[in-house]
């Protein structure tokens, strides 16, 4: 049985989608340093390899109605193996949460408030997710429209805002960066913001009707993606090549905005909208960590155990990296190469062996 | 110290009174071992006592002893 009893529509996962996507805004600046000017060009090129296997969740999704990842490993592998591959999911989800809420802290320690401690950053922000999640996925399901329009408006606002300082030379000569590089900056794009939409194998169980599914989660997954294109030509545009010394290139480029004076100094901006955006990406993964925990156990609720792993993921969060410069050097590398077979080769492989054994059974049996 | 462990009082009120009163021992087992574990991971924290980072284990694992990993510059 589901553990989660709420029901969300496609609609919903159409703006969940595109806002968890838009969450990953800030982490284009992992790929930012590898791939310099021909960020764009990692970005399409992450998608166009990522829709496959996106597409290979959303058939578990569709082959598996209302069941999430945790039981489609029990059926598919078994007792045993089902549960060693969920204990896998839930490690990279807490890890990848944990990066998340780490993000938030080094963005408010680095730009907004550097006099704070950081673990009361951190403190705060889990939470503020851990209230959330305990609201349920309904309620994050019903907010996720306000997250997407931020995650839309803001970058686009801030291309306007700036397109008196944009150099479209910028771009030149094209095809420069080596291919190695490329390749580097497509995996981390394909595991960063596209492979991670994994997670939504916890919550499309929960949909009331699959039959658009497919259709709405790539315009999510599009919409998500344009916010990721806008902000990275914006800030090849602004910055050129310097782009590439700079700790966020974000805010160095939202800094340079100055219409007559007056709208000057907008990184707070850029500040409020990551903040949020990551927020609701946390809340996301917070949920699929509390469900996924709960599912594995047999358990009735989630809610006992949010608060708690609230509390380990702060401490993870704080000491899982020595500093930034750790942060991004690990993810560049370990971060991106652990994750691969649960993103690329476990759903494809589940898909494959359900079809060969005609699982699901019972609703073969009720569609003969 | 002090406000680690008035949160984690918090924490405990808020939920093994409710957990007790509809008898729900699995969750109550597993909400105390995450609880456990949470506060001990706190404590150490505050200590200052080394927490060892999985993705460290990681990044030696993947990196030095398979030898996958991308070439700098």
């Amino acid at each position: 049985m589901n553990i989660e009893k709420g029901k969300i529509c496609n609609m919903q996962l159409l703006f969940l989608i595109a806002s968890f996507v838009q969450g990953s805004v800030l982490l284009i600046d992992f790929t930012v340093g590898i791939t310099e000017h021909q960020t764009w060009m990692v970005i399409l090129a992450g998608l166009v390899i990522a829709i496959p296997f996106f597409l290979s969740y959303i058939t578990l999704a569709k082959r598996f109605k209302g069941m999430n990842v945790v039981q489609i490993n029990d059926m598919v592998y078994g007792r045993f193996l089902g549960k060693v591959i969920s204990v896998y999911y839930i490690f990279f989800l807490m890890m990848t949460l944990s990066f998340n809420i780490r993000d938030v802290g080094e963005l408010h320690i680095t730009f907004l408030m550097p006099d704070t401690p950081f673990i009361f950053l951190l403190a705060v922000f889990a939470a503020t997710c851990a209230y959330a999640v305990a609201k349920g996925l309904e309620v994050l399901a019903r907010i996720s429209h306000l997250f997407a329009i931020v995650g839309i408006v803001v970058p686009i606002s801030t291309f306007i805002l700036l397109v008196d300082q944009m150099n479209f030379s910028n771009f030149l000569p094209l095809f420069e960066v080596p291919f190695i590089k490329m390749f580097h900056g497509t995996h981390i794009m394909l595991s960063i913001p596209f492979g991670e939409t994994i997670v939504f194998l916890m919550i499309m169980g929960s949909l009331d009707d699959t039959e658009h599914m497919a259709r709405n989660a790539l315009i999510g997954l599009l919409i998500g993606t344009t916010s990721l294109l806008v902000v990275s030509i914006r800030n090849t545009a602004v910055l050129g090549n310097t782009q590439a010394i700079w700790t966020s290139p974000s805010f160095q480029s939202i800094r340079l905005i100055d219409i007559g004076t007056i709208l000057t100094r907008m990184d707070f901006l850029i500040g409020i909208a990551q903040t949020v955006l990551i927020f609701f990406k946390c809340c996301i993964f917070f949920y699929a960590l509390v469900t996924a925990v709960s599912q594995l156990l047999g358990l009735k609720s989630y809610s006992p155990l949010v608060l708690p792993l609230a509390g380990i993921e702060v401490i993870i969060a704080a000491t899982v990296f020595q500093s930034p410069v750790d942060h991004a050097s690990i993810t560049q590398d370990a971060g991106i190469m652990y994750s691969v077979p649960l993103m690329f080769l476990i759903p494809p492989l589940t898909l494959l062996i359900a079809k060969i054994r005609g699982l699901p059974r019972p609703e073969r049996g009720k569609g003969a | 110290m002090i406000f680690l462990i008035m949160i984690y009082i918090v924490i405990f009120l808020l939920n093994v009174p409710g957990l007790i009163n509809r008898k729900e021992w699995r969750e109550l087992t597993v909400f105390l071992v995450l609880y456990i574990i949470a506060f001990i991971m706190g404590l150490m924290y505050t200590l200052d006592v080394p927490i060892p980072s999985p993705m460290e284990g990681l990044q030696y694992l993947i990196a030095e002893v398979l030898g996958i990993k991308y070439p700098k510059n």
